[in-house]
């Protein structure tokens, strides 16, 4: 009984001192906004950015509240469907963010941004724009480009691919650059398994867009000429990429491939993990260009997504929330990205010099990188919808039918045009 | 018993206690139940009525969303054939192959605790892992087993996981590795519930131990068959994560079974109602099943 006793004053004692611990910041009238992301424990820009951000604006506190990558589309959706009082919220991508725009849950930011300067975003932040109301800051932007191995080419005696290459040249550039056999194989190219490593050459010239159907024609040649590369053995097959869950960097890493098309987060990956000549036998030079295309079209389009960031509706400190905001996607959040080979949104001048700089650290990186991340027409790869998320599941579906022949290409087109259209896109028949 | 007499007897008050006390002990359960199960069950027939797409304004609509799953939904033929195609590969093949298992795992044999252990293995170990291992397994190119059917001179073996035709057989297999291991157990201890004087008696009269399986062990284990089978249907209609971390349902749509269907629409989609309109559908199917096998199960055990 004695111990019970001596027990419960411990406890009395611990919780009046953690009331008056946690007393402490009230007092100082703080006001904590809570951030919603993911990855954040293991991307340290996050970081750096938001210690700016606080001691550039004492006074304003900042909880980050992380969630698990993969299933952060999904979450965060249902998060913000219970009313939960985000005040900021980051989002993989457009779908998403249009889903939570047609739930109401996002807030317009139009009052707020009366007299913001939206100059440095290159227009990227029109995508955001639902119904003339503007619903969030783009944070980074990425755009899809062909990377490839110096060294391979070199090797083979091959010019490196060239801005402005045709499809067919970039197909049969990657036939001449497979060779060897068994473990010493190297492809041509790598084809990873998202869909967007096929119809984003259809949407680099505008003639395809997920959501209007009527469009999906302009695919047919980019799946003839990437089955054919499968059915020859210059790209790892889809089937055995899915099943065996492989990840596109360690192939292009390990230089089993010649050329992969991947968004501008590889810059980034690749100088983290590509060592200087002197530091590690993996070395290797890479280098860049623009998507191949019939239209003599070079580095001015740029087709990619936007990683946007928003005030959630339910928001109690929505003023703080847009300082912080203003603060990761203008000039001092920009600089902290680029540093890291990071693309984003706000492309000042800084922004260029950063990404033209990398040579001198990293000689295997290209000189002149920022042409390939400012290109003047930056197309969407997939537009908002409030369907977006439907139809970008069905584009996924004819993606896996397609590349695993399981379909030809126009029987599947046929199917999943009809099934896009059941979820809500245009140009079906019926409209 | 208490309640049929109006008089009141010494013990009735006693009886209430215990009554009050067997209710606090699974109180906790069931408010547990009530709160996180019953009561989302309850709402989800609800939600099936209204257009939902999780945003702040929901819209009734009767009985549309059960229309539209008949009349407009071109997936749903598909995603109901492949339920039913999992389930009847899946339910009679784990289950004669756990009986056949546990039948071998009930001799004297040597290692028996080891190989108890290791068929066991599958079950405890996370999906994910599993499902990992399953499908560097059947690796259309460079997996051991296609490696091993070049080897034996079948030049184009199947591919697996990464063709529309196998992807759902993949995907049994991988299942059934999952859990005969655990029905292993179940009917284990089945039979080392069997009487061995039904044994000594068989074979006293001449049985051959095939005869002995058929008439003495097989009729003696008919409830825990029922229990397995119950088990393995309910668990094949629900599963949506063994899709999830293989084929994503696909390729095309050749392994989207109705609950990978329901989470694709619920969360993805952004189609709350129909999603909800879509369970209710499984639950309707599951329910008839499940109430025809305990007719069936009255019927069939009534000799013990």
């Amino acid at each position: 009984m004695k111990s019970l006793k001596k027990t419960a004053a411990m406890l009395a004692g611990l919780m009046a001192a953690s009331t008056l611990m946690t007393a402490v910041p009230a007092l100082a009238d703080d006001v904590t906004i809570k951030v919603a992301l993911w990855d954040y424990s293991n991307t340290d820009y996050y970081k750096t950015m938001i210690d700016g951000f606080k001691e550039a604006n004492p006074g304003i506190d900042v909880e980050v509240v992380e969630f698990s990558a993969a299933e952060y589309s999904d979450t965060i959706v249902v998060k913000m469907a219970a009313q939960e009082d985000y005040d900021v919220i980051f989002m993989k991508g457009l779908p998403e963010m249009s889903a939570l725009i047609a739930g109401g849950h996002l807030m317009a930011l139009d009052d707020l941004a009366a007299d913001y300067d939206f100059e440095p975003y290159g227009g990227t932040e029109k995508s955001l724009i639902v119904d003339e109301k503007l619903y969030g800051l783009p944070f980074r932007k990425d755009n899809n480009l062909i990377f490839y191995n110096k060294d391979l080419f070199d090797a083979a005696g091959v010019d490196y691919p060239q801005d402005g290459m045709t499809f067919d040249e970039y197909v049969e550039l990657a036939e001449k650059m497979t060779s060897g056999e068994g473990s010493s194989k190297v492809y041509g190219a790598h084809v990873h398994t998202w869909g967007s490593n096929v119809y984003q050459y259809a949407r680099f010239t505008e003639e395809y867009v997920y959501n209007d159907v009527s469009t999906w024609d302009s695919l047919i040649p980019f799946y003839e000429g990437i089955l054919k590369l499968q059915e020859e053995g210059c790209i790892q097959d889809y089937g055995a990429l899915k099943t065996g869950n492989i990840h596109y960097s360690g192939v292009f890493y390990n230089q089993q491939a010649a050329m992969m098309q991947i968004g501008t987060w590889y810059i980034n990956m690749l100088l983290e993990n590509v060592p200087n000549e002197d530091e590690g036998i993996d070395s290797f030079d890479w280098g860049v260009c623009s998507l191949p295309n019939d239209k003599g079209i070079t580095t001015e389009n740029v087709v990619g997504g936007i990683t946007p960031v928003a005030i959630g509706s339910y928001s109690k400190h929505p003023d703080e929330a847009w300082k912080f905001l203003t603060y990761i996607t203008g000039a001092e959040g920009a600089q902290v990205l680029a540093k890291t080979g990071i693309v984003p949104a706000w492309a000042g001048q800084e922004v260029l010099d950063i990404f033209d700089g990398f040579h001198d650290e990293h000689p295997n990186a290209p000189e002149g990188l920022s042409k390939y991340i400012s290109g003047s027409n930056f197309i969407v790869e997939q537009p908002m919808d409030p369907n977006g998320k439907a139809i970008a599941a069905v584009t996924d579906d004819m993606h896996s039918a397609i590349m695993t022949g399981s379909e030809s290409i126009e029987d599947a087109l046929k199917e999943y045009k009809a099934k896009a259209v059941e979820a809500g896109a245009a140009g079906g028949d019926e409209e | 018993m208490a309640s049929n007499r109006k008089q009141k007897r010494p013990g009735a008050k006693m009886h209430r206690k215990r009554t009050l006390t067997a209710y606090m002990f699974i109180a906790p359960n069931l408010i547990g139940y009530l709160v996180l199960t019953f009561v989302p069950i309850v709402l989800s027939f609800v939600y099936s009525t209204y257009e939902w797409n999780l945003g702040s304004t929901k819209i009734f609509v009767g009985l549309k969303n059960y229309i539209y799953m008949f009349t407009k939904d071109l997936d749903f033929g598909r995603v109901v054939w492949n339920t039913f195609y999992y389930t009847i590969g899946t339910v009679p093949i784990c289950l004669i192959l756990s009986l056949l298992l546990a039948i071998l795992m009930n001799q004297k044999l040597k290692g028996k605790v080891f190989f108890r252990s290791v068929f066991f293995f599958p079950y405890v170990a996370s999906l994910v892992a599993v499902a990992v291992v399953w499908m560097a397994l059947f690796n259309p190119d460079k997996g051991p087993v296609n490696e091993f059917l070049r080897g034996i001179g079948i030049s184009n073996p199947p591919r697996w996981a990464a063709s529309a035709e196998w992807a759902m057989p993949t995907i049994i297999g991988l299942t059934i590795w999952k859990q005969a291991g655990y029905y292993m157990v179940v009917y284990l201890a089945a039979l080392q519930g069997v009487p061995s004087e039904l044994y000594e008696a068989a074979k006293m009269d001449g049985a051959s131990a095939f005869q002995r399986f058929l008439h003495v062990t097989w009729p003696m284990v008919t409830p825990t068959t029922f229990f397995v089978t119950m088990m393995l249907i309910i668990g094949t209609f629900k599963s949506y994560d063994i899709m999830y971390v293989t084929t994503q349902g696909g390729p095309g749509t050749a392994t989207k079974v109705l609950a990978y269907h329901i989470y694709r629409r619920a969360f993805e989609s952004m189609e709350y109602g129909y999603a909800s309109a879509l369970s209710v559908f499984l639950f309707a199917i599951v329910l008839i099943i499940t109430l025809i096998q305990f007719k069936g199960e009255k019927r069939l055990t009534s000799y013990l």
